[in-house]
C-alpha cells in the first residue's frame, strides 16, 4: 500500500469507535488486568521505563510503579523461573521475552518448569503465568531475532500458544491469557505492532473497544469469507492473506476464505475442517519454518479427518527451512509475503 | 542449642535414613538377577540422599510449613525434614493415584503445595522458581522465606548464578543450599569447578556465603539460623555450602568404579557420629536410639503400605492434567 | 478552535523534521481532551499527539507524511 493511499485512508477513517495500534492495545489489556487483580504484575528486559522494546508495556510503570513493573537484568533463566515460583504461589505474572528467539537461553524453565509443573503435581500446583515475546522477520534483523517458532511452542504440551494479529484481539486475548489458570505463550509479531519506527500494514491499528473484555482462546475467526478456497495463517500473514484476498477478488473474481487462528494451542480444528469442506481448497501461510510445524500440523488435521475435502493437494508458504538471511533481497525471498501467497492462491485456484 | 532441638535432628536424621533405606530394599527388590532399571514396583531413576541428612535437618528445623522449598532430583532428606506428607510421597515414588502427583511425577517431581515443596530433575533450575516463591512471599507481607538446595556440581550451571545475582539485587528473602558431596555423578569437584569452595561465589553477588565443613549437623543448623533470620528480617539471600557426604551412588546402579575412596566412605557416615556424639553427652541412651529407630521404622513402613495398596493409574487417564 | 502541534521531541533542535506515524482518530472524529490522537516520530524518539480540549478533529497531515516539530498537524474545534 503506498504512502498517499494510506494516508487517504486513514486521513477519511470513519469514527469507528477508538483506534489504538496493537502495541498500545496489549499494554491496556495488562494495564486493566492489573487495576482489576493486585496479583499481577510485569517483568522483563526494558519493560518499565522503556516501556518494552516493542511497546507492550507502554505506560505502565508510570500508571502501576516499579513495584509491579520491574525492569530485570539480562537473565532470562532467572526472572522467567521468578515468574514461575510467584505463579506456583498464586501470583499472575506476565514475563516479556525480549525476542522468541531468546528461548534459547532460558527453554529450560519454559517447558520443563512452566508447562510441566501442573501436569507432574497431578493438577495440584497451577502456573498461572503469561510469556509473551515479540516475534517476525520483514525488517532486516536477520537470523537470530526474525524467527517466529511459535511451532517450537505449540510442540511441546503443557502451555497454551496465542498469536494474535490485529489490535482488538491482542487486547482480548491477553485479558484472556491472564485470566488462565494455564501457562500461556503470547506470540506478538513486531509488524503488527503499529510501531511507528517500523514499516506497518494498516491493519496494526485498529478499533478496541475500552472495557475490558476476552478473546477466548482456542477459537480462530474467519477474518473473510469467502467461497473458493481456505487460506489459514495466524499474525501479520492474516494481514497479507487479505490484501492477496482483496486483489484476487478484484482481479480474478474469486473468492478467498482467510481464518485467522488466533491460537495455535488449543487449534481450533473445527474452524479449520469446516471451511475447507466448503472450499475444498487449502493454503496455509506460516512465518514459521515450513517443516515440523504449524503448517503440518494443520495439513495433517486435514488429512486425518478426512482427506476427501481436498479437490487439489494443500499448499504450504512458509519459511524455507533456511534461518532468515540478512541482505533485504533474500529476506523477501523466503518469508511468505503477499507475493507467495498470490502466486500460491493462483496455482490452487488455476486462475 | 537445647538438648531437644539437638534430639530434634537426630530423629530427623534417622527418619530420612530410615525411609532411604526401605526405598533401597524396594527399589532392588525386583530388580534381579540383573539390574534393569524399568523393572519392578518403583522403575526409573532413583538418586537417594543417604549421608547428606544432616543438611535437610539442619536447614529445614528453622523452617515453617508456610516457607518454600525447592529441592533437587535427590529430594527425599529435604522432603521428610520440610515435613511432606510421607505417605503421599511414598506412593508418588510407587508412581500410584495416591500419590502428591497422582503417579504422574514420580520421585523427582514430587510437590507438596500444603508446604510449599517442590523439586526438579533439571540441575540448578530449582532456584529461580525459588526467587519466585520468595517474591511472591514477601508481596504477601510477612516473613516467610524461600530456600534453594542444589549441588556443588550445579553451581557452574547459568542458572546458579542468575539466580544468585537476581536475588541480590533484589534482595529476596532466600537462602541457597549447595551440598557439596564431592561428586557430579562421577566427577569430583576439582575437575569442575575453578575454585575450592562454592562459599566464595557469594562475596560476587555481594552476599554472605559460609561453607559448613564435616557434615556437621550442629554447624549447619547454626549457619542456617543466622541465614533464615537475616531472610527472614528483609536482608536478602544467603550462600551455604555444607561439605557432605554421598554414601551409596549417584543413582542407584551406579557401580561407582569412579570413587577411589569408596571403602572408606561408610566410616564417613555422620548419622553413627552424631549419634555417639549425643549418646556421650548424655542426650541419648540406647533405649532412646531403639525407640526412635522403631518409630521411624513404623513410620516408613506405614508409608510403603499405604503406597503399594494405591491404585495404579488408569491407562485412560494419560491426558489428564495438561491443563486445568 | 484549538491548534494540535507537532509535539517538540527534540530540544536540541527545534525545528526538527519527523513524521506523522500513526493517526488514531480520522478526520471529523468527535475528540476528548487529553485523548490520545496519534504517535509522531522524531530522528528515533516516538511521542503522542494528544487532543487539547474536546470537539471536533481537523487532521492536517496525512500518516507518514514528514512535518516539522510544532507544526500544525490538527485542530479541534
Amino acid at each position: 500500500m503506498s504512502v498517499t493511499d494510506s494516508a487517504a485512508k486513514a486521513a477519511s477513517a470513519p469514527a469507528a469507535g477508538r483506534r489504538l495500534t496493537t502495541a498500545r492495545a496489549i499494554a491496556e489489556g495488562i494495564g486493566q488486568e492489573m487495576e482489576r487483580d493486585p496479583d499481577v504484575f510485569v517483568l522483563g528486559e526494558d519493560i518499565g521505563k522503556y516501556g518494552g522494546i516493542f511497546g507492550a508495556t507502554t505506560g505502565l510503570l508510570d500508571q502501576f510503579g516499579p513495584e509491579r513493573v520491574l525492569d530485570t537484568p539480562i537473565s532470562e533463566t532467572a526472572f522467567i523461573g521468578l515468574g514461575v515460583g510467584a505463579a506456583v504461589e498464586g501470583m499472575r505474572p506476565v514475563v516479556e521475552l525480549m525476542f522468541a528467539d531468546f528461548f534459547g537461553v532460558a527453554m529450560d524453565q519454559i517447558y520443563n518448569h512452566m508447562a510441566k509443573i501442573h501436569f507432574e503435581s497431578g493438577g495440584n500446583v497451577r502456573v498461572p503465568m503469561v510469556l509473551m515475546m515479540a516475534a517476525g522477520g520483514g525488517y532486516s534483523d536477520a537470523e537470530q531475532h526474525s524467527q517466529c517458532l511459535w511451532g517450537t511452542f505449540a510442540h511441546l504440551p503443557g502451555m497454551k500458544v496465542v498469536v494474535p494479529s490485529n489490535p482488538a484481539d491482542a487486547k482480548g486475548l491477553m485479558i484472556s491469557a491472564i485470566r488462565d489458570d494455564n501457562p500461556v505463550i503470547y506470540v506478538f509479531h513486531k509488524g503488527v505492532m503499529g510501531l511507528p519506527w517500523m514499516a506497518k500494514n494498516p491493519r496494526s491499528v485498529g478499533p478496541v473497544p475500552q472495557e475490558p473484555y476476552e478473546t477466548p482462546i482456542g477459537e480462530a475467526a474467519v477474518a473473510r469469507g469467502g467461497r473458493d478456497a481456505t487460506v489459514v495463517a495466524v499474525s501479520l500473514s492474516v494481514h497479507h492473506a487479505l490484501d492477496v484476498a482483496e486483489q484476487m477478488s478484484a482481479e480474478y473474481g474469486v473468492e478467498l476464505e482467510v481464518i485467522d487462528l488466533r491460537s495455535l494451542v488449543p487449534l481450533d480444528r473445527p474452524a479449520i475442517l469446516s471451511s475447507v469442506a466448503k472450499t475444498g481448497r487449502l493454503l496455509i501461510v506460516d512465518e514459521d519454518y515450513q517443516s515440523f510445524g504449524m503448517s503440518g500440523e494443520i495439513a495433517a488435521t486435514v488429512a486425518e479427518t478426512d482427506p476427501g475435502l481436498l479437490r487439489v493437494p494443500v499448499r504450504r508458504v512458509a519459511v524455507p527451512d533456511v534461518p532468515i538471511p540478512y541482505a533485504r533481497s533474500l529476506e523477501r525471498a523466503v518469508l511468505p509475503g503477499p507475493d507467495r501467497i498470490l502466486e500460491a492462491a493462483r496455482e490452487l485456484l488455476g486462475v | 542449642m537445647d538438648d531437644k532441638t539437638r534430639l530434634d535432628l537426630y530423629r530427623v536424621m534417622v527418619l530420612s535414613r530410615t525411609f532411604e533405606e526401605a526405598m533401597l530394599r524396594e527399589y532392588h527388590a525386583d530388580k534381579k538377577p540383573a539390574f534393569d532399571i524399568g523393572a519392578g514396583l518403583v522403575p526409573g531413576e532413583m538418586h537417594l540422599s543417604a549421608g547428606q541428612e544432616p543438611v535437610a535437618a539442619g536447614v529445614c528445623a528453622h523452617l515453617r510449613g508456610d516457607d518454600a522449598v525447592t529441592a533437587t532430583h535427590r529430594p527425599h532428606h529435604v522432603a521428610i525434614a520440610h515435613g511432606v506428607d510421607m505417605d503421599k510421597m511414598t506412593a508418588e515414588i510407587f508412581g500410584r493415584e495416591g500419590g502428591l502427583g497422582h503417579g504422574r511425577g514420580g520421585h523427582m517431581h514430587l510437590f507438596d503445595p500444603a508446604v510449599h515443596f517442590s523439586c526438579s530433575g533439571i540441575i540448578a533450575e530449582g532456584l529461580p522458581p525459588a526467587l519466585g516463591q520468595a517474591f511472591a512471599a514477601r508481596r504477601r507481607g510477612g516473613d516467610a522465606i524461600a530456600v534453594a538446595f542444589t549441588g556443588e556440581g550445579a553451581a557452574n550451571q547459568g542458572a546458579f548464578h542468575e539466580s544468585l545475582n537476581l536475588a541480590a539485587l533484589w534482595k529476596l528473602p532466600v537462602v541457597f543450599v549447595v551440598e557439596d558431596n564431592d561428586w557430579a555423578i562421577s566427577v569430583p569437584r576439582d575437575a569442575s569447578t575453578a575454585i575450592t569452595s562454592n562459599a566464595a561465589r557469594a562475596a560476587a553477588y555481594g552476599i554472605p556465603g559460609q561453607r559448613i565443613e564435616d557434615n556437621d549437623v550442629e554447624a549447619i543448623y547454626a549457619a542456617a539460623g543466622d541465614a533464615v533470620a537475616r531472610a527472614r528480617a528483609g536482608q536478602g539471600p544467603t550462600l551455604l555450602e555444607v561439605h557432605t557426604l554421598r554414601l551409596w551412588g549417584h543413582f542407584e546402579g551406579d557401580p561407582q568404579a569412579y570413587r577411589p575412596e569408596l571403602a572408606e566412605v561408610p566410616a564417613r557416615d555422620p548419622i553413627p557420629a552424631y549419634e555417639a556424639r549425643l549418646t556421650e553427652s548424655g542426650v541419648l541412651d540406647a533405649a532412646a536410639i531403639s525407640a526412635i529407630r522403631a518409630e521411624a521404622s513404623a513410620r516408613v513402613e506405614r508409608a510403603i503400605e499405604f503406597a503399594k495398596s494405591s491404585p495404579i493409574p488408569a491407562p485412560e487417564t494419560a491426558r489428564d492434567y495438561v491443563f486445568a | 478552535m484549538a491548534d494540535v502541534l507537532f509535539p517538540r521531541l527534540s530540544e536540541k533542535e527545534p525545528t526538527a523534521e519527523g513524521v506523522l506515524a500513526t493517526w488514531f482518530v480520522g478526520d471529523g472524529d468527535q475528540v476528548a481532551s487529553g485523548q490520545l490522537l496519534g504517535e509522531v516520530m522524531v530522528d528515533k524518539v516516538s511521542g503522542e499527539v494528544v487532543a487539547p480540549t474536546s470537539g471536533r478533529v481537523r487532521l492536517l497531515v496525512g500518516e507518514d507524511q514528514t512535518a516539522r516539530q510544532g507544526d500544525v498537524i490538527a485542530e479541534v474545534d
